[in-house]
């Protein structure tokens, strides 16, 4: 983990509302692992307050470059995602617990929905280098194809990639949930790795449950500290009580969340 | 320029601490999470998380909503319960060597007592810091603030307990701060902790839900700090009492502020959720903030703001 003043050396609109962004971070660009995430200020001041948690998207060790994908969804990412090249931002990371080691047989399946590709791009990497037996099988859902930044990034990194919107605007009219439980069906899958909206991540958990099959999840929550001091994005636990998405995630294994209690 | 070393320590009450800057209950945790981040022993004091007898899970989320310049929260007491604290927590952070106040928070009176004899029984605390103003739990919390007689028993109460001396911690969420304040010393508190969060709530308008699972949650950062110099402030010209000050604390400069305002020492807060190494920080600034303005001990700054 490291506190640095980052030098921002890329920033490309991708789509509408995405920007991918990169920033000069040498220590952090050797620590992080895929599933990890980065705490970033989004200006000086005191307004907006708070850090807003990134996945990192990738980490490039060599040219000392870290990777991740902001999607404007208020003022913070909006400030954030108008940062010249050659600005400084405030980051702490990597933090949290990344993607746990792939089982050794079967088809590794990423699910990812809009900006939650970030993780799986990392990941789908990290895969195909470390364990070139293993098949990769990437699913990227969104609600249009506006929504699909970074596909290609993803698709060059698995061995096979489909794509589903919800208004059929790029690949299959449905949801990413429903072509994972097609393959479900018909592959030997070994474990299923996703990151989403809620709904999602809730639909593949039940899936896997129901095929028992190991699921892995990325979570997001609105965040305080990033450090497990606030508490603030602790999420309902299977077995009681609450974990933290910062310290004991943001990758969870599915059966370790209380799905029906974080739906409510 | 050259300054001569600018003497930080205070006396808060019965409290000889060696730095003016403490950190807030329920931002600093047990301290284990920022030992990477910062000094502890810079510290002041400090301050831990709401401690209750049985173990509690705390409120669903969000728990968090960033509003302008600050932040709501709804945490709810999550914490491990007395005895884990006794066993896991406290240990290692009495073992530090800086002064270690355990904050807690009951239901009932018979619960406050019950958790202040039981740390009474704990080796090594400087005090403990009776939280009477959680404004996110259904029962106690800032009820006790809200009646001066329940208040009054409650401090009473926790006084016979224990040979630990209280801090009391005030709620903002009432009428006149002064009167409360007077209640709460006259029953044995020996220092204040002036502010606990303000109520306030968030609104998704296009959903028309309330942001926070129980409608309202405690609301922090540089935008309550106004609020709390003026509640300092007022009890201080009133009472001439030990004060802890905080609410919205980022800088030394903020702090210098609070000590003028009355205060004999400062906690750190949410602050430490922006940046985790603000607490220590915010006491080197305020050491800068000394020599600058030739002050030679921070002390003499406590009620010094001229009329």
């Amino acid at each position: 983990m490291t506190h640095v003043m980052a030098e921002l050396v890329w920033n490309e609109r991708m789509m509408e509302e995405y920007h991918l962004m990169a920033v000069a971070a040498p220590e952090m660009a050797a620590e992080a692992k895929p599933g990890q995430f980065v705490h970033v200020r989004v200006g000086p001041t005191h307004d907006p307050l708070l850090r807003r948690p990134l996945s990192v998207l990738r980490a490039d060790p060599d040219a000392g470059r870290l990777w991740m994908l902001v999607k404007v969804v208020g003022r913070g990412t909006r400030l954030l995602a108008d940062m010249e090249p050659g600005s400084r931002i405030d980051m702490m990371g990597p933090l949290g617990h990344g993607w746990p080691e792939p089982p050794p047989k079967g088809d590794l399946l990423l699910v990812a929905g809009g900006v939650g590709v970030a993780p799986l791009i990392f990941w789908a990497e990290r895969l195909q280098a470390k364990f070139p037996d293993s098949s990769v099988v990437s699913i990227f859902g969104a609600a249009r194809d506006a929504d699909l930044a970074c596909w290609l990034e993803l698709a060059a990194r698995s061995d096979e990639f489909y794509v589903a919107t919800e208004d059929g605007s790029a690949g299959e009219q449905g949801l990413a949930t429903e072509l994972l439980a097609n393959h479900l069906a018909r592959r030997d899958v070994g474990a299923v790795y996703a990151c989403g909206p809620r709904g999602m991540l809730v639909a593949a958990a039940r899936k896997c449950a129901q095929a028992r099959l190991a699921c892995f999840v990325a979570m997001e929550q609105w965040m305080g500290c990033g450090i497990g001091a606030c508490l603030g994005c602790a999420v309902p636990a299977a077995k009681g009580g609450f974990v933290r998405v910062c310290t004991e995630g943001p990758v969870f294994a599915a059966e370790d969340i209380d799905w029906e209690a974080l739906a409510e | 320029m050259t300054s001569a070393p600018v003497d930080m320590s205070v006396q808060v009450g019965p409290l000889a601490l060696r730095s003016p800057v403490t950190v807030a209950s329920g931002t600093f945790g047990f301290g284990e999470e920022y030992a990477a981040y910062v000094d502890l022993t810079s510290l002041g004091a400090i301050v831990t998380k709401a401690v209750t007898l049985e173990p509690r899970t705390g409120n669903p989320g969000p728990r968090v909503w960033e509003t302008s310049a600050g932040m709501l929260n709804s945490i709810g007491l999550q914490n491990p319960g007395i005895e884990a604290v006794v066993a896991e927590k406290l240990p290692g952070l009495v073992s530090l060597g800086v002064p270690v106040i355990v904050n807690i928070a009951g239901e009932t009176v018979g619960e406050y007592v019950e958790l202040a004899r039981r740390l009474g029984q704990v080796e090594g605390l400087a005090a403990l810091e009776v939280n009477v103003s959680c404004p996110n739990v259904d029962r106690g919390g800032m009820e006790f603030c809200a009646d001066r007689t329940a208040l009054a028993e409650v401090v009473a109460a926790v006084r016979d307990a224990t040979h630990l001396p209280l801090v009391v911690k005030l709620s903002p969420n009432v009428g006149d701060i002064v009167p409360v304040a007077e209640t709460a010393l006259t029953a044995g508190a020996a220092v204040l902790s002036l502010i606990n969060t303000l109520v306030g709530m968030a609104i998704d308008a296009r959903r028309r839900r309330p942001r926070l699972v129980r409608g309202t949650g405690g609301l922090s950062g540089p935008a309550i700090k106004p609020v709390a110099l003026a509640m300092v402030w007022r009890v201080w010209r009133a009472l001439r009492c030990p004060i802890i000050g905080m609410g919205g604390i980022m800088t030394g400069e903020d702090a210098a502020e609070f000590l003028l305002a009355g205060a004999a020492a400062v906690a750190v807060g949410t602050a430490s959720f922006v940046d985790p190494t603000s607490a220590c920080r915010v006491g080197l600034e305020l050491d800068e903030f000394c020599r600058r303005e030739g002050v030679a001990a921070v002390a003499e700054l406590t009620g010094a703001l001229r009329a």
